[in-house]
């Protein structure tokens, strides 16, 4: 993707369209990103964690995802979201006995506020460590 | 062309989309947008020969924008809205580029907008050279419509 391309979105009403959406353009977008297929199989279990907790703190009834794919990394901007939702939507990730899944997989994990929004921005990486 | 069988079709901006989708115009954006399509597919359990004209159809939309859109150096977006209305379901294929009219690529039979009209139970086509074009498709869906 060159620098000069948009960026691609994807909005989607909150509800059970919401995991079939995301997690086919997540995998597809890691695909094009040239990312392993383990790390495509991690991109794609993000996206349905994102669809099924972010819909608890979106500031409305649509899940808004940017995905910005890079070289052999993926950028996935998820919000606006609630003021406390990026944190919390990490939060809710976290599965029994296996710990918190988007913090194990993501590369990086940050929350920026804007206004009286925040948004979570998950990115995920080819490494040769992995 | 302006067709319209089965009843004025919403403005894009007046709809509440289920399924926003903005992407690069850009050949592998088609792909991505066909197989979201399939996704929608699977998840209302559309009747097959329905989303193989949706495909179609959207397939032969997107493509128009990627190829007569924008200038090669100066690629836009390419939006797309999915939103299921009662038993129909409503497609929008939006762009911001030059509008319909001259374009550098003249290669190609141009059965594009005829096979979505011929595919579609209704449509409608708005361009105007500063704000790009915009077509809107109507597939009824009949009683099939259900989330899975």
């Amino acid at each position: 993707m060159t620098v000069s391309e948009p960026a691609t979105t994807v909005s989607i009403a909150s509800g059970p369209l919401v995991g079939p959406i995301l997690r086919r353009v997540v995998g597809m977008l890691a695909a094009r990103a040239d990312l392993p297929l383990d790390r495509l199989d991690d991109a794609v279990l993000v996206a349905d964690l994102i669809a099924a907790r972010a819909p608890a703190h979106s500031v409305d009834d649509k899940i808004n995802v940017a995905l910005d794919p890079g070289d052999r990394s993926l950028l996935l901007r998820v919000g606006p979201l609630r003021q406390g939702g990026g944190k919390a939507l990490i939060v809710d990730a976290a599965v029994p006995g296996v710990g918190n899944v988007i913090e194990q997989l993501a590369d990086e994990l940050s929350v920026t506020p804007e206004g009286d929004t925040e948004f979570l921005h998950v990115r995920l990486a080819y490494s040769n460590g992995r | 062309m302006h067709r319209q069988r089965r009843g004025l079709q919403p403005r894009m901006g007046m709809m509440s989309s289920d399924v926003r989708l903005t992407l690069p115009a850009s050949p592998e954006s088609v792909a991505v947008i066909r197989h979201v399509l399939g996704a929608f597919a699977v998840a209302l359990r559309l009747p097959p020969d329905l989303v193989e004209d949706m495909r179609l159809a959207v397939t032969e939309a997107c493509t128009n924008v990627v190829r007569h859109a924008y200038q090669d150096a100066d690629p836009g977006p390419i939006e797309v809205v999915i939103r299921p209305n009662g038993d129909r379901l409503d497609l929008v294929v939006a762009d911001r580029g030059r509008g319909l009219g001259e374009s550098a690529d003249i290669s190609g039979p141009g059965l594009g907008l005829p096979l979505i009209a011929a595919l579609a139970d209704s449509v409608q086509l708005d361009h105007a050279p500063s704000r790009g074009s915009r077509v809107a498709m109507s597939f009824r869906c009949r009683p099939r419509l259900g989330v899975a």
